[in-house]
């Protein structure tokens, strides 16, 4: 052997001995300088917040310096669908809760140090918490309460050109349907330019068509948890109801606002829809985009049946690789951002979402923050989670969405949308 | 000299060294990031595979992604899932836009570059460059701009429209709006996706155009033949070779667009402009259903070689000039 293959050989092993000297798994916040990656979706808010916590924790931890990376949405769930598989991930993951069960093969279980399913259980809603619970194992903690359900966008100015009583006064949504037709504007040639009433976007769509499933006494899910029961009276009793406010009532144009055309919540900050369905995180992002939009407000819509019951998602969280070398960190980082209720709240506050945490909705300081929210805290003790489904993306907004929309625009009936759901659906289980 | 500069096979040793040096980096290129995808894609078909599933131990293939032979084409043809009708459609979808964009493209180009090829040489080559351009403008761009011409209520066509006393239509989003058979919302997307690529077509036609030797058409004029006369039966003829080309590209480039939908309708209204690879897009990269994802890329390459086949049988030579 010659003296520079020698020399080579030498070399490598010398920088796979270095290598092995790195710091072992098991280093403390206080140990030596430690970078942790997050991966987060893209939203301005959500993306401050977490900045602000990376910030705290960093001032707290000085050796600990988290670097987070953003992703637009789609691109985010098929970065974690290639990655996880991979053992590629970041160290923290922002996870939506009902995809988690989904991972659950490809997370860290939270440890008992951190917390247990039972502390979990007892810190949370149980809308939040649900998914991030596994086969009786915690993989990760829980931000907000995603709630879709219920919550509408009213634009006062136009309210009071209407000549309607503002704050509205709903008892049943035959009252939000009478004033959502005072609402309406069209054009010389008869073209909707302004919504009376806009819920025709994909959560939303769906999310209201499960809560009035269970508030007219139905189920959307077999007994045992293991299929789907959409063909039921209850659905087609919220399908009707739904198509009546297209035909009968016609406070919104299916054609002209839907997802791909007009998304409800650019619709409203824009001037293109005065009552408009969408849950209060979309506030803080239309405050941003139209910073001058005037005087809003946000109410909860009235129930179906005896009491307000709905499903939600379990929502945004954080959750810890079993691939990071510095699991203990990154825990510690989950627990300081959705476990601290001072930090959890300030992430909800940046990020205008409804807190994971009883203690927080209920706080003076959300309230004065973001007034807005407190309409929707009444109903938050009756939200269910929505169910740890095959691909819950898949099931809403492949499924449930597109063919209820599909009704709307009249290209199919009540009774084919619903044999179609329920059979899609359940095909999502193989 | 060396023992290793032997001559071998006719060349040197370093000749071989330089060979070796400049192909292997290329061979390796092509083989990571066409041959292995291709044979992995070409193994996947047969498997239910999903990388989100914790599979058997060799490549993650078997147990969660089980192999299942050729079910995955015999649901394509005959199954009732919700893949197999959205392929159904989206495969219907492909083809109607592809076999509508060729002859509308053709009817475009072939007359516009005669058009072209007949003016001043230096007026020639502004056109040339102002119908070129949209060929090199971003899909995005162009599906973003043809999105805001389109808009139902903010949109410049319906505000024509609504000047000339008509009614607006919901270009990209109403269900219910036909033309011919086919939806509106198609009609909309072949519009936007022809106004992108004709200028591609267009320039390889004027250079087509500029071969033909002069002689054959002055003799046909000598002959008597009118202007029209020389265009169908002398110039159309020789731009025989020249057609194949650009009927086999523009097929080609229909079968496989995909932003330009994307960005314009995603394949709303109800799944109206659906095209295959938009479907191959979302059940791979969307849903992580690559086994499908995979059958179905077969598919379009199956589609696309066999309508290539045909139009190079119809449109074959046998000369030249």
């Amino acid at each position: 052997m010659n003296r520079r293959v020698l020399t080579l050989l030498l070399s490598g092993l010398l920088i796979l001995g270095m290598a092995g000297c790195r710091p072992s798994t098991g280093a403390s916040p206080e140990a030596g300088a430690v970078t942790l990656r997050l991966w987060v979706h893209q939203n301005p808010t959500f993306e401050a917040g977490y900045q602000a916590l990376i910030d705290a924790y960093h001032q707290a931890h000085p050796n600990v310096t988290i670097t987070m990376e953003t992703f637009d949405y789609s691109t985010y769930i098929q970065t974690l669908q290639t990655a996880m598989p991979a053992g590629e991930e970041a160290d923290i993951v922002q996870m939506f809760g009902t995809w988690v069960c989904g991972y659950a093969g490809r997370l860290a279980p939270a440890p008992a140090d951190v917390m247990t399913v039972e502390q979990a259980q007892q810190l949370y809603y149980a809308a939040p918490i649900g998914g991030y619970i596994c086969d009786d194992t915690l993989y990760g903690l829980p931000q907000e309460f995603n709630i879709e359900y219920g919550g509408v966008l009213v634009n006062r100015a136009m309210y009071e050109a209407a000549g309607l009583t503002y704050p509205p006064q709903w008892e049943t949504m035959d009252d939000v349907l009478r004033d959502a037709q005072a609402l309406v504007q069209r054009d010389a040639a008869g073209v909707m330019t302004v919504a009376g009433f806009d819920f025709i976007s994909t959560d939303p769509t769906a999310f209201s068509f499960l809560a009035g499933i269970l508030q007219r006494g139905g189920d959307y899910w077999n007994a045992d948890h293991t299929g789907f029961t959409f063909n039921t009276p209850e659905a087609r009793e919220t399908l009707e109801w739904m198509l009546s406010t297209v035909t009968e009532w016609q406070v919104v144009d299916p054609v002209l606002f839907n997802d791909t055309t007009n998304w409800v919540g650019t619709a409203f900050f824009s001037g293109q829809a005065a009552i408009a369905y969408i849950g209060p995180w979309a506030v803080s992002m239309g405050l941003t985009d139209y910073p001058d939009f005037g005087e809003f407000g946000y109410f909860v819509l009235p129930h179906v049946g005896d009491e307000p019951i709905f499903v939600a998602d379990s929502g945004w969280g954080l959750s810890v690789s079993p691939n990071s070398e510095h699991q203990d960190i990154a825990w510690d980082f989950v627990r300081f951002a959705a476990a601290e209720p001072a930090n959890a709240l300030q992430w909800n506050i940046t990020s205008s979402t409804i807190p994971a945490i009883p203690e927080n909705a209920e706080s003076a300081e959300l309230a004065q923050a973001l007034p807005w929210i407190t309409e929707e805290l009444s109903q938050l003790p009756y939200g269910r989670y929505l169910g740890t489904m095959p691909d819950r993306d898949q099931v809403m907004y492949q499924i449930i969405y597109p063919h209820i929309l599909n009704v709307l625009q009249q290209v199919e009936t009540v009774d084919q949308a619903l044999a179609a759901i329920d059979a899609e659906a359940n095909a999502t289980f193989r | 000299m060396t023992k290793g500069a032997k001559r071998r096979g006719g060349l040197w040793a370093a000749q071989r060294r330089f060979i070796l040096g400049v192909s292997i980096p290329t061979l390796l290129y092509i083989g990571g990031l066409s041959l292995f995808p291709l044979v992995w894609a070409l193994v996947l078909m047969f498997f239910d595979y999903s990388p989100q599933r914790v599979g058997g131990p060799f490549l993650g293939l078997g147990g969660n992604n089980p192999f299942v032979g050729l079910n995955h084409f015999r649901e394509m043809l005959v199954g009732t899932s919700m893949e197999a009708q959205l392929f159904r459609v989206s495969l219907k979808n492909t083809l109607i836009f592809a076999f509508a964009v060729l002859p509308l493209n053709l009817a475009i180009t072939l007359p516009l570059a005669a058009l072209i090829e007949s003016v001043h040489d230096q007026i020639k080559a502004l056109f040339r460059a102002i119908y070129f351009l949209p060929v090199v403008t971003s899909s995005v761009g162009v599906a973003l701009m043809w999105g805001y011409l389109y808009h139902p209520q903010q949109g410049l066509l319906n505000a024509i429209i609504r000047g000339l006393g008509g009614t607006p239509v919901a270009w990209l989003s109403d269900p219910r709006a036909t033309f011919l058979g086919v939806s509106v919302a198609m009609w909309a997307v072949i519009a936007a996706y022809l106004w992108q690529d004709y200028g591609y077509n267009l320039v390889i036609f004027i250079a087509a155009l500029q071969g033909i030797p002069k002689e054959f058409k002055e003799a046909a004029m000598i002959d008597g033949a009118n202007a029209w006369q020389v265009f169908t039966r002398v110039t159309i003829p020789l731009l025989r070779p020249t057609l194949l080309f650009v009927c086999v590209m523009t097929m080609l480039s229909s079968f496989s667009v995909f932003d330009i939908i994307q960005v314009m309708t995603n394949g709303a209204p109800n799944h109206q402009t659906r095209l295959l690879v938009l479907d191959i897009y979302e059940n791979a990269f969307r849903y992580q259903n690559m086994g499908w994802a995979a059958a179905t890329s077969l598919v379009l390459v199956m589609v696309v070689m066999a309508v290539t086949l045909i139009q190079m049988r119809l449109l074959r030579t046998e000369w030249e000039y």
